[in-house]
């Protein structure tokens, strides 16, 4: 069975589960969980039926979350976040950090330069909205171009250095 | 390279990290 295959089959399990729910929640419901699964996938970064398969055993059985709907405030095992919480999420991922490492790493590079692109750093590992890799990668580019400059200086001192003990 | 120019890159290291960030951000399934 391929992965979406898989994720049909889950919530048509989830649609079954959930007749009791009155039909724009049901549809509403169906609505979360697939976002939720394509979060969760993107953030895996892979759409193979290993991946799929445990993402869908860490949502839980459909019938736990329709049961956990009906008791509002009770999310079942998994389900990391309330539904209106997750939909909230998902509208504006931007928070406090994710501002302020995209401000340090460009404002604060100009004014603060080396130091805001660090402190920018910091935030991106704080925030939980970039995957571990995304933070890798772009701790990479700021790595490599501001080591860059930093040897090209030492080595223009070194030179001038040298010239002028010639002098 | 002079430097200014080497001066000039800092702030680039930043800015570009910011620009991929925010495009990754900008293709999250909504």
């Amino acid at each position: 069975m391929d992965a979406e295959a898989l994720v049909n089959d889950y919530l048509g399990r989830l649609d079954a589960a959930a007749t009791s729910l009155p039909p724009s929640r049901r549809a509403e419901l169906a609505g979360e969980v697939r976002q939720h699964i394509e979060m969760a996938l993107a953030e895996a970064g892979a759409r193979d039926e290993v991946t799929v398969r445990n993402v869908l055993d860490r949502l839980g059985p459909p019938d736990e979350i329709v049961d956990a709907e009906r008791q509002v405030d009770d999310p079942p095992p998994g389900w990391t976040l309330a539904p209106v919480q997750a939909s909230a999420a998902a509208r504006s991922p931007w928070g406090a950090v994710e501002i302020a490492a995209v401000l340090l790493l460009t404002v604060g590079a100009v004014f603060l330069p080396i130091i805001g692109p660090l402190l920018g750093l910091v935030f991106v590992w704080m925030s939980t909205q970039w995957t571990n890799r995304q933070k890798t990668i772009a701790t990479g580019i700021v790595v490599l171009i501001l080591f860059l400059p930093i040897i090209l200086l030492l080595g223009l001192s070194a030179g001038g250095a040298a010239t002028s003990g010639q002098l | 390279m002079d430097i200014a120019g080497v001066v000039l890159l800092i702030p680039l290291a930043g800015i570009l990290a910011a620009v991929y960030l925010v495009a990754v951000m900008g293709r999250r399934p909504k």
